[in-house]
């Protein structure tokens, strides 16, 4: 590190890229997690296991408060069960959650880097990042991770709840596709193998029966959480649902006008319960 | 001019020269670890000198407003990308001294055909007990000391004029200041920003004796027209930010 030093492209300051990007910091130090490894030759031929690579189920919709996300624990290489207590559902800061569904390598390592960049914008500008900035900056992420995405053993595609506390509070919903393209969600957002079965629900639900997410309390919505989780689990092998044997519930984190907070186990133990005794 | 040794030790000595009376009318800063955290205070003025580094560091400053940002952006890069290629708890505040900021503040000060660096700050960095804090000052030329252990209960302080951060070490016996709350630590901390700013001033033989005991007259002695406040709050330790300002009404000022 020099505060005087020149690089090869005659710029001043050899780390400092004095606009807060993180990535471009990343870059300048030969640090970038994902640059060449993702830049590998040619594709192969997609093989059954490889073509797994959204196994999961997140999903995010409107309730009355706010924005409820929530993702299954189950990570899966293939038909092998790898892992059931895998965190899909990541805070990236006081107001923004991702939900991930893709490769887990690839997903995790977009999580950090905006964790990072997210703080970095914020000491080094001293302001915040703007809630599109945020949104865009997943975006471009998903959009550098195109030839592992085409070569179809890293695809991400993330589901993002944010909010800007002081120019727009109340909380708002994006998806992406596999290239980068953002779409907000009015009513509600899913990804992963899991999501068309949580997707139809989610749409008869909204349609007709009488109580759109959005009308419902954060009781309500944290249950339908588990339902759909549990729904998807029935149809779906890579995701985990509700598991009634080791006691492992799915995540669940409401994003409101108050800010974030995670759903504990033991509500969820409770709301998942009552459920169940509602059916007897 | 430098290939002759007698000439280049005249110039540095110039340098310094220069560098010290550019910073003289450098107001104080001071940083005191306490119980619920790092407090550091000192005179507002038009831009800040208070500044969160990483999540457990943060850095109090004076000279040039533009060396400052650089230094500080350094700080910032540094610890980022040693969080992220790591982890963050192997972002700590002798690593980012010894092996970034000092060797870099060196080269520039070293750097005698280029404008110098105006710059002295104290880096501060929160542990999960008051035992585990530290307390680094820097100087322009890449000169840095550390305060840890039962040395942090006398604070640390740095000023425009040299002799002052000098003077606060040098006294005998040492100051243990009171820093059992936020409140605590206020005021002991504002007693040690008005010695340093009358010992740096009109008064440069004032003892800490000497300063007043009550909010009221410490605050005619600085006549300034605000403080600049920064805590790091160790009650957010499982936080990533931990960096904040905390109000008047916390600090009983």
């Amino acid at each position: 590190m020099s505060f005087l030093g020149s690089r090869a492209d005659g710029q001043a300051d050899a780390l400092t890229t004095g606009n807060g990007d993180f990535s471009e910091l990343l870059r300048l130090s030969d640090n970038r997690p994902t640059a060449d490894a993702f830049r590998a030759p040619a594709a192969h031929a997609l093989t059954s296991a490889a073509t797994q690579i959204e196994a999961t189920t997140v999903l995010s919709f409107h309730f009355k408060d706010g924005v409820l996300i929530a993702g299954d624990r189950r990570a899966t290489a293939g038909n092998i069960i790898m892992y059931d207590r895998a965190d899909k559902v990541i805070d990236l800061d006081h107001d923004t959650i991702i939900a991930i569904a893709g490769s887990p390598a690839v997903a995790f390592e977009m999580a950090r880097t905006l964790q990072t960049s997210f703080q970095y914008y914020r000491r080094s500008q001293l302001q915040a990042l703007s809630l599109s900035a945020k949104v865009r900056a997943l975006g471009k992420l998903i959009k550098d991770n195109l030839p592992m995405t085409l070569q179809g053993v890293g695809t991400v595609v993330p589901i993002l709840a944010a909010r800007d506390p002081h120019h727009q509070p109340d909380p708002t919903l994006f998806f992406y596709d596999a290239l980068g393209a953002q779409f907000q969600a009015v009513d509600f957002a899913v990804s992963g193998s899991g999501s068309p079965a949580a997707r139809s629900v989610l749409q008869w639900i909204n349609r007709w029966s009488g109580q759109p997410t959005s009308q419902r309390d954060e009781k309500q919505a944290v249950q339908l959480a588990l339902q759909l989780l549990d729904v998807a689990a029935e149809s779906d092998s890579a995701t985990g649902g509700v598991d009634r044997r080791s006691h492992v519930f799915p995540q669940v984190k409401l994003l409101t006008r108050e800010g974030l907070r995670s759903v504990s186990v033991e509500t969820l133990r409770e709301c998942f319960t009552s459920l169940e005794a509602a059916q007897k | 001019m430098t290939e002759e040794p007698y000439r280049w030790l005249e110039a540095i000595t110039n340098r310094r020269e220069y560098i010290e009376d550019q910073l003289t009318p450098g107001l104080p800063v001071v940083a005191l670890s306490a119980d619920p955290g790092i407090l550091f205070l000192t005179i507002k003025t038009s831009t800040p000198k208070l500044f969160e580094i990483y999540d457990h560091l943060a850095l109090g400053s004076l000279g040039h407003p533009a060396d400052i940002e650089k230094v500080r952006q350094a700080a910032i890069d540094a610890a980022h990308l040693e969080g992220f290629a790591r982890s963050p708890n192997d972002v700590t505040a002798r690593r980012l001294v010894s092996y970034n900021l000092a060797p870099a503040l060196k080269n520039a000060f070293e750097q005698i055909f280029a404008a110098p660096l105006l710059f002295r700050g104290i880096l501060g960095e929160l542990g999960s007990t008051p035992a585990d804090d530290f307390l680094w000052r820097l100087d322009y030329d890449g000169s840095f000391s550390a305060q840890s252990g039962i040395e942090l209960a006398h604070g640390m302080v740095i000023s425009g004029p040299r002799h002052v951060g000098k003077d606060w070490l040098a006294q005998a016996p040492k100051p243990m200041l009171e820093r059992h709350d936020l409140k605590a630590a206020a005021f002991s901390a504002l007693r040690l920003l008005v010695w340093a700013k009358l010992r740096g001033t009109k008064d440069q033989g004032i003892a800490f004796a000497d300063i007043p005991t009550n909010v009221p007259a410490l605050k005619e002695k600085l006549g300034a027209e605000g403080l600049e406040v920064a805590l790091l709050d160790r009650s957010w330790l499982d936080r990533t930010i931990r960096y904040r300002i905390p109000t008047p009404d916390e600090l009983g000022l």
